[in-house]
């Protein structure tokens, strides 16, 4: 473990050592990316290398004579380790051109400290081997990233976006305490393996509870509500690793105490596997509806964590059925998709924040003919887009293969669980299918055509550290799609951690699996060089005129002419609408030679919705009826303590 | 025979009285100032070995309990010029009707607590409770900021006698605890006061209700 630790103390050092050079602007960003990046490194070292072995590691450090802070580093721990050090590695490298513009070096320094408070507290919390490390982690966690989130506190919605979140994270983690307590107050252990004894009702509670407080944090609908409004606020960068990394310590959450209570009831993969198709499909639908870049990854972000979801729920269908290839077939999916998502969603947010770095601006429909400019970019969006929609030959495609896979197996079951799999396989097209449809609106909106504002004008890609980290993860996307079985160990080692109950591991389907997947991507590879090179051929020698996107012939294209992402996304949305209620303003065309019109539509998300006149109000209400107390005359304050000590005489 | 802790508690009790009935800032801090020294003299007297370290621990408390504390907010009052009333919400004969209660009540409830270190003087507990709730007293009846502060310091008074009743070696670290408490609650109490006094030019703590949104 002390690697481990060293590499935690090598990032958080690097932290403060921000803080303390806020003043000389330069220096510190390079002192504070360079150490962040290197106990990054090392902790994707140490990771890797504890994922190769399956031995269990453990550590702990007595607190305050009271509480041992217990640390453990297994299969599991060490999987979500790899992909929290390697995507916060590339972000602290992006971050280094990213923070250029900032005025503010003072903040820029709090900015990292943050940071690397964020990231030592990912770590940790995945390490956790107690009630009370993991709690201490976690809100270390949720705090520092609330801080992330208030950034550019000078706007209005970024404050709210971070109130929200504070809000969220919580109660969320109220939810938590509240499946943590109930483990406490029956076996009077802070250890995590106590929960393995607790009776059956407790078991559904702790279940209940926790996936509640652990799926605010996840993001699963509707408790995602904080989601879409906290990562656009956010830097690019902390976007990347929000979104990337630290919603999965969420589903960290889920699996460990899933893992820990060992109890195969059929219900807890069902309620997972229904979350996870309804945040899949909703997800998705909103992601269709926004106008603003980031919050439409935000939403896609929902959407992939549904995914997630479902192979973990067939995952426990498969262990609770008794069937051990669905059920690793189903983990394996899931994990594979965390590793995935973290790879390909960081991807797309440091493009988005490069897109907003050099334009300004996060509005879809302002945008247009970015690729042009932008090459690496939009490539590098590009390749993105196609992985997250579970296109081979990229890596989105790998993991979903994977859950579909071990669906398909459960066809084979009985009545409940049957229906259940023809649900995950009905969801997860569904889910493909839209996601294809949201990710060609954002490229073929934002990356081709021409500029619809002047924003999208002369614009360049220039930050060598941005572009380096876009490629890598790029190419990773692109490496796992193509050799899965390279990597196929890692996934293997988290499903093995959770030590349930389906003996040996049969790996030898995999390796057929992954197999093929590699031929067939090479065949893929094959014939797209080889259309490639029918077009050049058959164009050999002939002359191509060239003229903007979507001037249909006109004489006098304007770029306003062009299809916008609204409208493609119009039909879809329409069917959705009662999921996904639409409003519209549009200012009626009236008379033969019609004046300026306008249009504006805007997607609702019920989720949010009806939190606000479900919750939201009745609770203003009933504090707005306490208002009195707080009177403002400092005598009766005094006399509030005096009545408390009363009080709490009684009771000594 | 009386023991000259009781004595020395005894006169304690009757400052409590006689602060009751003050109605001027100065009268009321040589009060607490008084009531500190006599506070802090009760070590002392009360039968535990004093070791050198002790005894310099008591005479600092002495003179940080009754000296230094008055002494600042005295030149306070004086370098500002606020009023020197007092302010009551509840009037200085009903305080005084109050006072004497709650003496009577003290004692009883100081029956009722029955502590075994200290019974052989009867006057410890009895006197502890009645500074506590004459601190509280303060804090809640009387609307000038400065009062407040003393009725915080009488507070203070009680737990240090209480304290003292604790014949362990922790006794001194627990006195000295709650005397670093005093000095930074009285510090932290001065910065609010110069704020208000800024703001409101008084320290009337009534004007804080301007606060409320």
């Amino acid at each position: 473990m002390s690697q481990f630790f060293m590499a935690i103390l090598i990032i958080v050092f690097g932290g403060f050592l921000a803080l303390l050079l806020a003043r000389q602007a330069k220096l510190m960003k390079l002192i504070a990316v360079f150490s962040l990046s290197a106990g990054c490194l090392l902790g994707v070292i140490d990771a890797g290398t504890k994922l190769m072995g399956s031995d269990i590691y453990t550590a702990s450090f007595s607190f305050l004579r009271v509480f041992s802070l217990g640390f453990q580093m297994d299969g599991l721990s060490a999987f979500f380790l790899f992909a929290i050090f390697l995507v916060s590695l590339l972000a602290t490298l992006y971050s280094f051109h990213y923070m250029d513009h900032a005025q503010k070096p003072l903040r820029v320094a709090a900015n990292y400290f943050f940071f690397s408070l964020l990231i030592a507290a990912m770590a940790l919390v995945v390490c956790s081997s107690n009630i009370i490390t993991f709690m201490f982690s976690w809100e270390i966690m949720s705090l520092s990233s609330f801080f992330l989130v208030i950034y550019n506190y000078e706007s209005a919605e970024n404050r709210r976006a971070g109130y929200l979140y504070f809000v969220f994270s919580h109660v969320g983690a109220m939810f938590i305490f509240v499946a943590f307590g109930i483990v406490y107050g029956l076996t009077g252990s802070f250890d995590f393996t106590a929960m393995g004894s607790l009776t059956e009702t407790a078991k559904y509670l702790v279940f209940i509870f926790s996936f509640i407080g652990f799926g605010s944090k996840a993001g699963v609908f509707p408790f995602h509500v904080w989601l879409p409004h906290a990562h656009p606020a956010a830097p690019s960068h902390i976007s990347a690793v929000m979104s990337g990394v630290m919603i999965k310590t969420g589903i960290y959450g889920i699996i460990r105490v899933y893992s820990l209570l060992d109890f195969n009831t059929p219900v807890f993969g069902y309620i997972v596997l229904v979350a996870g198709v309804i945040s899949g499909v909703l997800g998705v639908v909103y992601a269709l509806g926004q106008q603003d870049l980031k919050r439409m990854l935000a939403y896609s972000s929902v959407e992939n964590i549904g995914v997630i979801l479902i192979g973990l729920g067939i995952g426990m269908v498969g262990v609770s059925e008794g069937n051990p290839l669905m059920a690793v077939l189903g983990f394996a999916g899931c994990f594979f998709h965390i590793l995935n998502h973290s790879l390909f969603k960081s991807l797309l947010f440091m493009g988005a924040g490069m897109v907003l770095h050099k334009t300004g601006t996060r509005s879809i429909d302002a945008l247009g003919g970015l690729l042009k400019n932008m090459k690496i970019t939009g490539a590098t969006f590009i390749i993105g887009s196609l992985a997250i929609s579970g296109l081979p030959p990229f890596n989105g495609f790998v993991s979903e293969f994977f859950i579909y896979f071990g669906a398909f197996k459960g066809i084979a079951l009985g009545k409940t669980a049957f229906v259940m799999c023809i649900f995950a396989i009905v969801g997860l097209a569904v889910i493909g299918g839209l996601a294809l449809a949201c990710f060609t609106r954002v490229i073929g909106v934002v990356f081709q055509g021409e500029p619809r504002t002047s924003a999208a004008v002369d614009v360049n890609e220039k930050g060598a550290t941005m572009l380096i980290s876009m490629l890598i993860l790029a190419g990773a996307c692109l490496i796992i799609g193509v050799f899965p079985g390279a990597l196929i160990y890692m996934p293997m080692k988290a499903v093995s951690a959770l030590g349930l109950a389906y003996g040996n591991i049969p790996l030898e389907p995999f390796y057929q699996m992954t197999g093929n997947i590699t031929q067939s991507a090479m065949i893929l590879f094959a014939v797209v060089l080889g259309v490639i090179a029918l077009r050049s051929f058959f164009y050999r020698g002939k002359t191509i005129g060239k003229s903007g996107t979507w001037g249909c012939g006109f004489t006098q294209p304007t770029a306003k002419m062009q299809y916008t992402g609204s409208s493609y996304a119009g039909s879809i949305l329409e069917f959705f609408s009662a999921a996904a209620p639409l409003t519209v303003e549009h200012s009626p065309i009236s008379g033969r030679f019609p004046l300026k019109t306008d249009y504006k539509s805007r997607i609702n998300d019920i989720a949010e919705l009806h939190m606000g006149t479900l919750i939201v109000r009745p609770v203003l209400f009933f504090f707005d009826k306490l208002r009195w107390i707080q009177h403002g005359d400092i005598h009766l304050y005094i006399g509030y303590i005096l009545l408390a000590i009363i009080l709490l005489l009684f009771f000594i | 025979m009386i023991h000259p802790v009781d004595t020395l508690l005894s006169l304690v009790l009757l400052s409590v009285l006689f602060s009751f009935g003050t109605s001027r800032l100065p009268g009321l801090i040589k009060v607490v100032a008084f009531q500190g020294v006599v506070a802090s003299m009760v070590p002392f007297f009360i039968g535990h070995d004093m070791s050198a370290g002790g005894v310099v621990f008591t005479v600092a408390t002495l003179l940080i309990r009754g000296i230094i504390i008055p002494l600042c907010i005295y030149l306070a009052i004086k370098k500002v010029a606020i009023r020197r009333e007092v302010e009551p919400i509840v009037g200085y004969h009903a305080s005084i009707l109050f006072g004497l209660g709650l003496i009577v009540g003290a004692t009883y409830v100081s029956r009722q607590l029955n502590l075994p270190a200290i019974s052989q003087y009867l006057l410890v507990t009895p006197t502890a409770v009645a500074l506590l709730v004459t601190g509280m007293f303060f804090l809640i009846a009387r609307r000038n900021a400065i009062a407040m502060v003393l009725g915080y310091i009488m507070m203070e008074n009680g737990i240090y006698l209480v304290g003292t009743t604790f014949s362990s070696h922790v006794r001194h670290i627990v006195e000295f605890g709650i005397l670093l408490d005093v000095l930074a609650g009285v510090m932290i109490m001065g910065i609010i006061l110069q704020n208000i006094n800024k703001t409101f030019d008084d320290v009337d703590t009534a004007l804080l209700r301007t606060l409320k949104e």
